[in-house]
């Protein structure tokens, strides 16, 4: 059902196999994240039911009854509810960038929902969560003990296309034929070089100074000018 | 061919699917759009090209970009149906006592830890009485027998104080919480489910026994009887529930233990559903109608035996004709996707000629 591909063995990305024949990778979420993510919801829950305590007071008696029934619904309810009708994300999981898929990549449906956060009573064991962590930790993605019953994932959610094009600048033809890794890993470092410092690039085209035969920010740029032509772009 | 050319051929069409992604719900209808039944096509093209992209070893960038728009199509294509109200009804009316009947195995015995030591300790005490203060501190068997002392008409039987809706409220969050605890704990490996059975019937027993040793069980048995059947037999199933959780660990059978927890997840998962509407029922009856200690001693046994009787022939019957589908396999759960569905599933809604309805097929691609 899942396999790691080449290069992936240090990735917890989950290739699914869609009916299409593509395999759809799933970068599963690692405890740390999912613990903040909690940690947020439990503030928004005691949020919740603090703000119901004193409106609630206001209707006395007959005001416990109905806050008895809220505390029941925000302790199991509310990871349930987001859940299935807010695309797998409690505001907790949204704020982290995760969600709750099931494990062959579809949304998650109520019944796995439910029967992953009714889990919770297990993972939470003995104390703060250390059966949950502990399955985190020994599986390949991550699942808690929830996870596995009710077959579903915890993954990254992808991140907003920044819709960031390269720009086009003059293209340099690299003296020697670059092996397709090779292209690859030219045309990624072009495109994210925005997000690094110039020392850091300058660094990164070091490694590159047999094919580009210039250092420091002569090097970089030559680096770019070969992404450019390998992007197909001649000018 | 080059990056740059293969994202120029294709953008428009990327934009296209994107921007319907966008559009679902209201704006849906908005022109320039492509239609709803063009989208499963458009989507297999797009599966093609992050193929294509993945294997020429385009930019990252661009296999992202198109991974993005692959999962956000998949979850649009393959999401679960919405639950339907037609469907909830025949859940309580025959899959959930279909199910029930399914375990029965793990039933039988979550009954016997939960009545054995109930049953035994009621009589050890009565016996012995000094038994109950092994199990309990003077304070609380003190505080029990105040709750149904006969001798003082001031509170309601069973409690202390608070009036019947905020009793309905704790009850129900105490009594859902610990069903469904009841269930999740089996877990490990039964032992867990086991515990909370066992443990609720030494409790049970002993202040019965001792509530009936000090003369207080003329009122405990009219506040208890009320409630019991959906309680208690709320309490077994989700023990049932989680015995069942347990034994896919310990024994999977033919099946990979991963595969047998998933599949007793799912159906512990639909039996707490049943379970939260039973015990919603029995608060609200505890809360309104055992508490209640005006009412004589006939009508409140009368009632509680009518229950018992409810209780188990809708559980005995529900969903009766049907059975030889539930031994199918497929009825009693059927696949959370549908469409997955096979012709020999009864959940498959048919046309006279046998094969799925052609709107049927329609209805699953066109979201």
């Amino acid at each position: 059902m899942a396999g790691r591909g080449r290069g992936l063995m240090l990735d917890t990305a989950r290739e699914i196999h869609t009916p299409e024949g593509v395999p759809l990778r799933l970068p599963a979420a690692g405890p740390v994240p999912r613990a903040y993510a909690w940690l947020i919801d439990l503030l928004l829950r005691l949020g919740l039911v603090l703000l119901a305590s004193t409106t609630l007071g206001v209707l006395g008696r007959m005001g416990t009854g109905l806050y008895l029934v809220l505390l029941f619904v925000v302790f199991w309810g509310y990871p349930v509810l987001f859940e299935a009708m807010w695309h797998g994300r409690t505001p907790g999981k949204r704020a982290m960038g995760l969600r709750v898929v099931s494990a062959d990549g579809a949304p998650v449906g109520w019944m796995a929902a439910f029967v992953r956060n009714l889990m919770r009573t297990v993972d939470m064991l003995p104390v703060g969560y250390a059966f949950g962590l502990a399955a985190t930790l020994v599986d390949p993605w991550s699942r808690r003990l929830g996870d596995i019953v009710a077959r579903t994932l915890v993954v990254h959610a992808p991140r907003g296309d920044d819709g960031r094009v390269l720009a086009p600048a003059p293209a340099l033809a690299p003296e020697v034929a670059l092996l397709p890794g090779e292209q690859a890993a030219l045309i990624a470092f072009a495109e994210r070089a925005h997000t690094l410092t110039p020392q850091r690039q300058e660094e990164l085209a070091g490694i590159a100074v047999p094919l580009t035969g210039a250092d420091g920010a002569p090097g970089v740029a030559r680096l770019a000018a070969m992404a450019q032509w390998l992007l197909g772009r001649r000018a | 061919m080059r990056q740059d050319a293969f994202v120029a051929r294709h953008e428009a069409e990327w934009r296209a699917f994107e921007r319907w992604l966008e559009a679902r719900g209201p704006a849906r209808r908005a022109d320039g759009l492509p239609r709803d039944e063009e989208l499963p096509t458009r989507y297999r093209r797009l599966c093609h090209q992050l193929a294509l992209a993945r294997r020429r070893g385009y930019s990252p960038q661009v296999v992202a970009r198109l991974q993005a728009l692959m999962q956000r199509g998949h979850d649009v294509l393959y999401r679960a149906p919405p639950p339907r109200w037609r469907s909830a009804l025949r859940f309580f009316g025959a899959d959930f006592p279909r199910l029930v009947r399914a375990q029965r195995g793990c039933l039988w015995l979550a009954a016997v830890l939960f009545a054995v030591p109930a049953v035994a300790l009621f009589f050890a005490v009565l016996q012995w009485p000094e038994l109950a203060h092994s199990v309990f501190a003077p304070q609380q068997l003190a505080k029990f027998e105040a709750m149904y002392d006969p001798a003082d008409g001031r509170h309601r039987l069973g409690r202390e104080s608070g009036t019947d809706i905020a009793m309905f409220g704790y009850y129900i969050y105490n009594n859902v919480s610990i069903g469904f605890r009841t269930f999740a704990s089996g877990l490990l490996a039964g032992v867990g489910s086991a515990f909370v059975l066992a443990f609720n019937g030494v409790v049970f027993g002993v202040v019965a026994g001792h509530l009936q040793g000090v003369g207080h069980g003329d009122p405990f048995w009219r506040f208890v009887a009320g409630h019991s059947a959906p309680e208690l037999v709320a309490i077994v199933i989700a023990g049932a529930a989680g015995l069942r959780l347990g034994l896919a660990l310990v024994a999977p059978g033919r099946l990979r233990r991963i595969d047998a927890l998933a599949d007793a997840g799912r159906v512990g998962g639909r039996l707490c559903l049943g379970i939260l509407a039973m015990l919603v029922f029995a608060a609200f009856v505890e809360a309104f109608w055992s508490s209640t200690g005006s009412i004589p001693a006939p009508v409140k046994f009368g009632v509680a035996a009518l229950l018992w009787l409810l209780v188990l022939s809708w559980l005995a019957l529900g969903g009766r004709g049907d059975d030889a589908l539930a031994r199918h396999g497929r009825a009693a759960m059927p696949g959370d996707r549908p469409w997955m569905a096979g012709p020999g599933d009864p959940e498959m809604p048919r046309s006279r000629h046998g094969g799925p309805r052609p709107d049927q097929v329609e209805a699953r691609h066109a979201p």
